[in-house]
């Protein structure tokens, strides 16, 4: 046998190394099947080039300019206030708020009927279902449902992202409340205390600082998500992107935007990673809510 | 003569899909009486608790609470205070003593967590007669091994049952500590609580146990008086001469 052969077998007899060829021939495959193609990239890096121009430097008048056409009418004085960046900003993070605490407020009992350790099976089973249902469709499909359902505007994005959010949440939430302690259950339990007492006040307080880093999540989300159906109308800054790319393509005017949405954005995640990672991993403790809006204070 | 609360006829106990870890068990228990309950570890001490319960139905046999099958118990009749106490690390002395109270909560005061002058009175006393006063808003986390057991006899306390369940609530104690709680476990029987308490240490469970019994293989067994004073005393550990 010839040194590169017997190279060749060493080299084939490692699970990683098989594995890896496995995968590599699949995607081969796949993007063959999905007719991807170098070539279409050499298109892409022109439309890219082209973009570029259009959008750079990034025009900040969407800051400062007022939005006269600003849905619902923004009637503040000042100009800035009334703008398309900070009119949607605003728009987004309102809906991404509402949306979660709907969010919470519907999925909250849901989970807790769906949680096996304090559900009958069956119940149990049958919710876990509906949340999946909830699950299969993204924000964006839900908002496409609820604009045509209500019309264009926020109420149909808060709307599609309670609807995800429920579904979303819930699964996080039945799995946190699975995981609690069984003996303060069984304490419960051996009261003989109802179910839904069980859970309100024995499992939902135990599970506590999971469920508001799951709350303080779910918004995160639901703010990075509020850019993506306002595409499709559902109000947020989404929908001022989609006014100026279609049908003027003000390619340095979505840039701003997506710049503001980007700090914003950037900016409420650190907030609430800090506030998450104080329920999550330091010495366990009561939540408290100032922590939530004051997370720089001790108390 | 005082009332039977619990009764246990010729029963196994165990889970479903496997062997009975205990067979034939025969337990009577008075109102106001402590029986203690030894036996090595994993013999199915806190599974006996656990089908005392009624968390685990016995394989066979019955069990009955003052008279009638132990499934129909009244609301808050029966308490327990688990091996780990089962107490809510992230909430207050004081919610987690209020807990005891909920079973005598209307609908309304639970849904609206409004408790009653009633109920907030009587965790107020049950939280002082364990010594918690000044620690009522704090954390159970951040309390001792012996002030979290006091807790969850004041939660016991606010409850008020007929019968309490303890297992190995004494566990890991110095004898200071240990003491105060067989102190509060006493008045809980003077006033009618039937316990039933495991405790891995025979000799402390005689001191403070009007019966003792003890799991033997698969058999549960009394431990008479000459059989009691002949239970060896716990070793002591010296250390070894330099």
């Amino acid at each position: 046998m010839s040194d590169t052969s017997r190279v060749v077998q060493i080299f084939l007899k490692r699970p990683m190394i098989r594995v890896a060829l496995v995968l590599s021939v699949l995607s081969v495959l796949v993007a063959s099947h999905l007719r991807i193609t170098l070539s279409r990239l050499g298109d892409a890096s022109s439309n890219l080039r082209v973009i570029t121009q259009e959008a750079w430097p990034p025009d900040f008048s969407v800051v400062t300019d007022r939005a006269s056409w600003a849905y619902p009418p923004c009637e503040l004085q000042t100009d800035w206030m009334c703008s398309p960046a900070v009119v949607g900003m605003t728009q987004t993070l309102e809906i991404a708020f509402l949306a979660t605490i709907l969010g919470m407020v519907l999925s909250l009992p849901l989970a807790a009927a769906s949680a096996t350790n304090l559900a009958p099976p069956l119940m149990a089973q049958s919710i876990r279902q509906l949340l999946a249902a909830l699950r299969v469709l993204p924000s964006l499909i839900w908002a496409l449902i609820f604009v045509i359902l209500v019309g264009i505007g926020p109420l149909a994005g808060v709307l599609a992202m309670t609807m995800y959010s429920v579904g979303y949440l819930g699964k996080l939430q039945y799995e946190a409340l699975e995981g609690v302690s069984r003996e303060p259950l069984e304490v419960a339990r051996t009261m003989g205390l109802p179910r839904w007492q069980v859970a309100r006040f024995f499992a939902i307080p135990e599970a506590a600082n999971s469920l508001l880093s799951q709350m303080l999540f779910m918004f995160e989300y639901n703010v990075r998500h509020g850019s993506v159906v306002g595409l499709v109308g559902a109000g947020g800054i989404g929908w001022y992107m989609q006014y100026y790319l279609e049908p003027f393509k003000l390619y340095d005017r979505v840039l701003a935007l997506i710049i503001v949405m980007y700090v914003v954005v950037i900016a409420i995640d650190q907030v609430s990673l800090r506030i998450r990672r104080r329920f999550i991993e330091d010495e366990p403790m009561r939540p408290k809510w100032k922590q939530v809006f004051l997370p720089w204070t001790d108390g | 003569m005082s009332e039977q609360i619990l009764s246990v006829n010729s029963a196994a106990i165990g889970f479903d899909d496997a062997e009975p870890l205990i067979e034939g068990v025969e337990l009577r228990l008075r109102e106001g009486e402590i029986v203690g309950l030894t036996g090595r570890s994993g013999i199915g001490k806190t599974t006996l608790i656990r089908t005392c319960a009624g968390l685990i139905p016995p394989l066979s046999g019955s069990i009955s609470f003052a008279g009638a099958p132990l499934a129909g118990k009244a609301r808050g009749e029966v308490g327990l205070i688990p091996q780990r106490l089962g107490l809510i690390q992230h909430q207050t002395v004081g919610y987690n003593v209020l807990m005891g109270a909920l079973p005598r909560a209307k609908w309304y005061q639970s849904a609206f967590s409004l408790p009653s002058a009633e109920m907030r009175e009587s965790t107020r006393n049950a939280v002082e007669a364990v010594g918690l006063q000044d620690k009522i808003l704090t954390s159970v986390n951040s309390l001792s091994g012996g002030q979290q057991r006091r807790v969850a006899i004041a939660r016991a306390m606010v409850q008020s049952p007929k019968l309490v369940l303890a297992d190995e609530c004494l566990g890991e104690l110095d004898a200071e500590t240990a003491k105060g709680i067989i102190n509060l476990l006493r008045d809980l029987a003077n006033d009618g609580t039937s316990i039933l308490i495991v405790d891995h240490n025979p000799v402390r469970a005689r001191t403070f146990c009007d019966r003792v019994l003890q799991l033997r293989g698969k058999r549960l067994v009394e431990l008479g008086d000459e059989e009691q004073d002949a239970t060896p005393p716990l070793p002591v550990l010296r250390r070894p001469e330099q």
